[in-house]
């Protein structure tokens, strides 16, 4: 096993880094002042992985939904149901499928290394039947149709699907009530072979622990060596698949969401980050609270306080997202799209205020086991050094942002999706 | 002398009770003013406050003014909160920030978020002649857009009409947003009104954790001798006590909504404790029967019968209730009910074994295990049991839960009964959106 220490620049603290004999990549955070141990292990598989290559070379492809129904399904052994093997020491142990990953997690107080141990053991042996998957399909499709009644989740969706006509992206993470009527037990087993392995994963364990213990037990982790096989997803560049999206819904309100399409891949986590933060920016500049564009749009009755605005950005997507719910969806719609094509300044003034609250973020994180074992999991993951967010925010510089907002405030990355409140 | 509550120490401060506890092991700080008023008339207008609040105050004048503010102190939190205990509302006005010597310069963060937390308490904008009647009218707009959009979220909607059906008559039943007709009737001086009155006359407390000043109570000192005197006989005075309906015949409301999934709320009347360990037995009854994914309703109708995809029971203790809610198909309406009711009884019974009563106990002690980790949770512990009335740190709540017996927790499990059933059923869009 390889091993670095590593000091956080913020508060001084330690971080360990190390990799297993097998490949998997761990951080430690010893924190002895906490009394709670988080650990989280999370792989790079999410709902955007439909399609990738066998062994022998030969495509897969999954349904919608085919991550999130292994996810579920790995919380299930042959001696007891899971949650309650963890319950029983009061710690609490879940798990949620993205679009890119899929991340296990507990967090307790007590007898930390067997909590370890079972997560370990529920990712790394999978105990899938015929029975057991078709008992679960009758779990899922409820979850399914509660996301389905969810108007927000609807036009999340509405809008991905407007903006991407090849791309995965498009499809609800959990799949339909459809598409999950064709998942087996044998598809989830292949599944797991391909994805579940040392090298397509990140494990991070926070809070009051001896680092060696730790390493210990990552060590029998008994993944599967290897890396990820090689996905077939559909490169979606182009424009955007159609500019406006329409439904009709059960809403007090309608809702309009604009959405502004990556046209190009970004390689590595330095690519993604730059590209993360800068966006940030723009968007703080235009719709966070200490904007006072925003705030001159909710004094004229534009939009209100429903009104936000996030950027997710992988490697094969990306999506700047800004939304609201107002009574006259066609004229907030063009209320947003004004302000997102409007020629605004972006100063150092502001750059040195999201530099001093995100400090203090990172200063904050440093108190919960939880949040430090989720932010260093995915960071490793993502192949990032510790810490290398902050440096991407120093470097930042207002010439960066304002090239940012030149690529992607463009009317031809843009789609604007309309839920209409049905009459 | 000074004295504990809960594990912080405990002063007056000019008429305000000060709770504080230092924790060296943290890197931030919470500063939290409670102010308790009984719940009733009035419910919209303070409701309407934490939004007019984020509007600055005459030195940081416009919510943009004051988020920057924020972000100077280094992130600097805070805001505005109207909760509820039992059948009493709690106004709070809290204050977060890292402490100043974990940041470049070591600026005096504390002094800096004190001062702030009282400009806007004091000086709010909302008050201003000119501004206000501006901040007013679109406030009161954006809280009743808020109150309808209640419906967007079907789950959301379901357990406020189900409270509303069972406690048609008591102060719990109001929403918390005060209701759509209080909101559109609200006049442009009610909020301030209600600040007037909460400042004056509510029952105070002052919770500070984290890293704090060498004299807590002189740094805060600043912001309560500022305050309003409060009369005598209302600071510090107990809370009216809850209603609670004698027994009756169990309710039943249907009502339809054009939506896939059906969701049930069983609303159960249960006796208020009056002392820890009444709490305790409480919690782990709750627990047993539905408090998570190890309990008899999660395995019996989730994990067993693939019925659904949450199911869970939650209390109010304070209030003397607690609901089950579950989304399902509606076909399944029935059978989750008498399912519910059946694990219900089968606890009440003492029909659990020993290692379900001990997972039961780990799980309610797993929390509290670790509190202190968390500033704001830990805060947050300490207001409510001063509320409450209970004094016990969370290691004496670790250890009470573990003395619980079993008797004690089929005793709690057997004082909880059914009061109403709500059932929100899918429909045809025409029916649900007339009812609507």
């Amino acid at each position: 096993m390889t091993q670095q220490r590593i000091v956080d620049p913020v508060v001084g603290e330690e971080v360990v880094r190390a990799v297993t004999g097998t490949g998997l990549r761990v951080r430690v955070l010893p924190r002895p002042q906490l009394r709670e141990v988080a650990a989280v292990i999370t792989f790079g598989y999410g709902s955007t992985d439909l399609a990738f290559a066998s062994d022998d070379g030969a495509v897969v492809t999954t349904p919608a939904g085919t991550a999130h129904y292994l996810e579920h399904k790995l919380f299930e052994d042959e001696e007891l149901a899971v949650f309650q093997r963890f319950a029983a020491r009061g710690a609490s142990v879940n798990a949620q499928t993205g679009f890119t990953r899929t991340t296990y997690h507990f967090h307790a107080s007590g007898e930390w290394q067997q909590n370890l141990q079972d997560l370990l053991r529920l990712c790394a042996r999978p105990h899938i039947t015929p029975q057991n998957v078709q008992k679960e399909r009758g779990i899922i499709a409820q979850e399914v149709r509660m996301y389905e009644d969810s108007p927000a989740h609807g036009a999340a969706f509405l809008l991905l699907g407007a903006l991407y006509a090849e791309h995965p992206v498009r499809h609800t993470v959990g799949g339909t009530v459809a598409s999950i009527d064709a998942i087996t037990a044998p598809l989830l087993l292949q599944c797991w072979h391909a994805f579940y392995r040392t090298g397509n994963a990140a494990l991070a364990v926070a809070g009051p622990v001896d680092v060696d213990a730790v390493l210990e037990l990552a060590e029998g982790c008994a993944l599967p060596a290897g890396a990820a096989p090689a996905r077939a997803t559909p490169a979606d560049f182009a424009g955007v698949h159609r500019e406006r999206a329409e439904r009709t819904m059960a809403v007090a309100r309608p809702k309009v969401l604009l959405g502004l399409k990556e046209r190009r891949e970004a390689v590595g986590y330095r690519a993604r980050a730059e590209r993360a933060a800068a966006t940030g920016v723009v968007l703080d500049r235009l719709f966070a609270p200490s904007s006072d564009l925003r705030e001159a749009l909710h004094r004229r009755g534009a939009v209100d306080d429903s009104l936000g605005a996030s950027y997710t950005g992988e490697r094969t997507f990306g999506v700047a997202m800004v939304g609201c719910d107002a009574d006259d969806a066609v004229a907030a719609a063009a209320a947003l799209r004004e302000l997102l094509f409007a020629d605004v300044a972006f100063d150092d003034e502001q750059l040195e205020r999201l530099r001093r609250r995100q400090f203090g973020h990172l200063v904050r994180i440093g108190e919960s086991a939880r949040a430090l074992a989720h932010g260093h999991a995915l960071e490793e993951l993502d192949g990032a050094r510790p810490f290398e967010g902050l440096e991407v925010l120093r470097a930042l510089t207002v010439a960066d942002v304002v090239r940012r907002r030149d690529e992607l405030l463009r009317a031809d990355n843009l789609c604007i999706a309309t839920t209409h409140r049905r009459a | 002398m000074t004295r504990s509550f809960a594990g912080f120490e405990v002063e007056e401060v000019h008429g305000t009770p000060l709770l504080w506890r230092r924790d060296q092991r943290c890197k931030t700080f919470r500063i939290s003013l409670l102010l308790q008023r009984p719940m009733g008339a009035g419910q919209a207008a303070r409701a309407l406050l934490p939004l007019l609040l984020q509007h600055g105050s005459e030195q940081h004048q416009g919510r943009p003014a004051l988020a920057r503010a924020r972000e100077r102190l280094f992130g600097a939190g805070g805001g505005t909160g109207c909760g509820r205990h039992g059948e009493s509302t709690v106004l709070s006005f809290a204050a977060d920030a890292v402490a100043g010597e974990f940041l470049p310069q070591r600026p005096d963060q504390f002094t800096a978020v004190r001062d702030l937390l009282q400009e806007l308490l004091l000086r709010p904008r909302f008050r201003d002649a000119r501004a206000g009647a501006e901040l007013f009218a679109r406030e009161r707009s954006q809280a009743l857009a808020a109150a309808r959009a209640v419906w967007d979220d079907k789950a959301h909607y379901a357990r406020q009409r189900a409270v509303a059906a069972a406690c048609a008559g008591e102060p719990y039943g109001v929403p918390d947003h005060g209701g759509e007709a209080a909101i559109a009737a609200l006049l442009p001086h009610q909020p301030a009104a209600m600040l007037d009155d909460a400042l004056h006359d509510g029952r105070r407390l002052l919770l500070m954790s984290g890293v704090l000043p060498d004299d807590p109570a002189a740094a805060i000192a600043p912001l309560l001798a500022a305050l309003p005197r409060g009369s005598a006989a209302s600071n510090g005075a107990a809370p009216v006590p809850p209603m609670a309906p004698a027994a009756r015949p169990v309710g039943r409301t249907v009502e339809y909504a054009p939506m896939q999934q059906a969701k049930l709320v069983l609303v159960f009347r249960m006796p208020r404790p009056v002392a820890p360990g009444a709490l305790h037995a409480l919690q782990i009854a709750l627990s047993l029967w539905g408090g998570g994914a190890h309990s008899r309703l999660f395995q019996e109708v989730r994990e067993r019968r693939s019925l659904c995809y949450y199911a869970a029971a939650g209390g109010d203790a304070d209030k003397g209730l607690c609901m089950v809610q579950v989304g399902c198909d509606a076909e399944q309406v029935e059978a989750v009910t008498a399912a519910t009711l059946e694990q219900l009884a089968a606890v009440a019974g003492g029909d659990c074994s020993d290692a379900e009563l001990a997972t039961a106990v780990a799980t309610c002690q797993g929390p509290f295990r670790s509190l202190d980790d968390s500033p704001a949770g830990r805060l947050a512990y300490t207001a409510e049991q001063w509320l409450r009335g209970f004094d016990e740190t969370p290691a004496q709540r670790v250890a009470g839960l573990g003395a619980v017996a079993r008797d004690a927790v089929t005793a709690a499990a057997a004082s909880i009964a059914l009061d109403h059933e709500y059932r929100l059923l899918p429909a045809p869009t025409a029916a649900a959106e007339a009812q609507r």
